[in-house]
């Protein structure tokens, strides 16, 4: 089809999306993108989800953090950035996602606010609790596997 | 601007990481509402060295706070036993009796889930509250977290806690209720939602800040130069 006159294209803006989950998180921009859909569909009904169109665009994730580029009208940020704050877990995983940053094309969200792969991490045993357990260790932050389930720690609290 | 959280062992994450995670969305800190359970590794012998630590790395204040539960008689000794002890005191919300309890108390510094439980919130109630100066929380952990018919009831609570407490213009704060780092949001995407929701984003803005005023109210009430209430240590102005 031929293209639309320059002023009647849609308008977008670009968020930078950070996401952070448990070590064992696995799922990809398809995943995500249902997630979000589903976050603005709950929370803006279908004509305000309709209106934001939100879309995934770059998107990398290594467990346990990522980033993501959500495409959204422009004028409708706000709801957007909201929607986005509602995406409280994708595929089982609890999932923290934060608008880092707006920008008006993908080139620019993607120089100013994507950070690239994440830190190296590695896996140690450490003391926690009274405990022996095994740990994700980014920096010094701690993942502690204890009891079936994950423990955000520091590298504070280790004995 | 502080958000109130429940670290580890009643929450998912420990107080630094929860500390570390509210820096990096852009709080000044965090008050852990359990810190009278065993929220301090045994590498620091008090709360006030971890809180000490937990600033130099992260930047980020960790206030002491406790959140009691129980009945009437119960909670009348917690609060006496607890207010020294603490930074910042809540009352648990739910049934009537306990939201009745909290505004009453001034000594109570915020009522938290007054909606949660079977509690109601009213007119009589929003009056106490302003009078006696004590906060009363709005609660975005469901709207965040819930999905259906659980989070359109949350979502009802919210409108009606928020149409009596702002006609009585009484003093509130804003928290996610967050059990894990992963919980927390940055105040920027909050007011955005809260704007979804029928809040202005200054009102929430301005409920994450209160949490901050009550932390320097109370440091300072509770600083050790005061001998007893009202009177003060030191060389005065007056002769």
């Amino acid at each position: 089809m031929k293209h639309l006159p320059k002023h009647l294209r849609p308008r977008w803006r670009y968020l930078a999306v950070r996401l952070e989950s448990t070590p064992d998180a696995d799922f990809d921009r398809g995943a995500f993108q249902r997630e979000l859909w589903f976050a603005a569909a709950n929370l803006l009904g279908d004509p305000g989800s309709a209106d934001a169109d939100l879309r995934v665009f770059s998107f990398s994730f290594g467990a346990p953090v990522g980033e993501a580029v959500v495409r959204v009208r422009r004028g409708e940020v706000e709801a957007g950035r909201a929607a986005v704050a509602c995406v409280d877990g994708v595929e089982g995983a609890p999932v923290a996602a934060s608008v880092i940053g707006v920008s008006g094309t993908v080139r620019a969200c993607e120089e100013k606010y994507m950070r690239g792969p994440p830190e190296a991490y590695d896996e140690k045993r450490v003391a926690f609790r009274d405990a022996d357990s095994r740990a994700i260790c980014r920096g010094n932050l701690r993942d502690v596997r204890s009891d079936s389930r994950w423990t955000g720690a520091t590298s504070l609290d280790m004995e | 601007m502080y958000e109130a959280v429940r670290a580890d062992p009643a929450g998912e994450s420990t107080a630094a990481r929860f500390a570390a995670a509210a820096s990096e969305h852009g709080y000044d800190g965090v008050v852990v509402r359990n810190s009278r359970d065993d929220v301090v590794p045994p590498t620091f012998d008090s709360r006030a060295a971890y809180a000490e630590a937990i600033e130099a790395e992260y930047g980020a204040d960790a206030v002491w706070g406790v959140e009691l539960g129980g009945d009437r008689g119960t909670l009348t000794r917690a609060v006496r036993e607890s207010r020294e002890d603490v930074t910042i005191l809540c009352v648990a919300g739910g049934g009537a009796d306990r939201n009745r309890f909290a505004v009453e108390t001034p000594a109570v510094d915020v009522l938290t889930r007054p909606m949660t439980e079977r509690g109601d919130f009213n007119h009589v109630l929003a009056r106490a509250a302003a009078e006696n100066g004590v906060r009363v929380e709005f609660d975005f952990g469901p709207v965040l977290r819930a999905s259906g018919g659980e989070r359109v009831q949350a979502l009802r609570d919210l409108r009606k806690l928020r149409e009596i407490l702002f006609y009585y213009d009484a003093p509130y704060v804003c928290s996610v209720c967050a059990d894990s780092h992963l919980h927390l949001r940055a105040p920027r995407d909050l007011a955005a939602l809260g704007e979804q929701i029928g809040f202005t984003g200054e009102q929430v803005r301005e409920g994450f800040r209160e949490w901050g005023r009550l932390v320097e109210r109370n440091r300072e009430r509770f600083d050790d130069s005061f001998i007893a209430p009202g009177v003060r240590k030191g060389r005065g102005d007056v002769r």
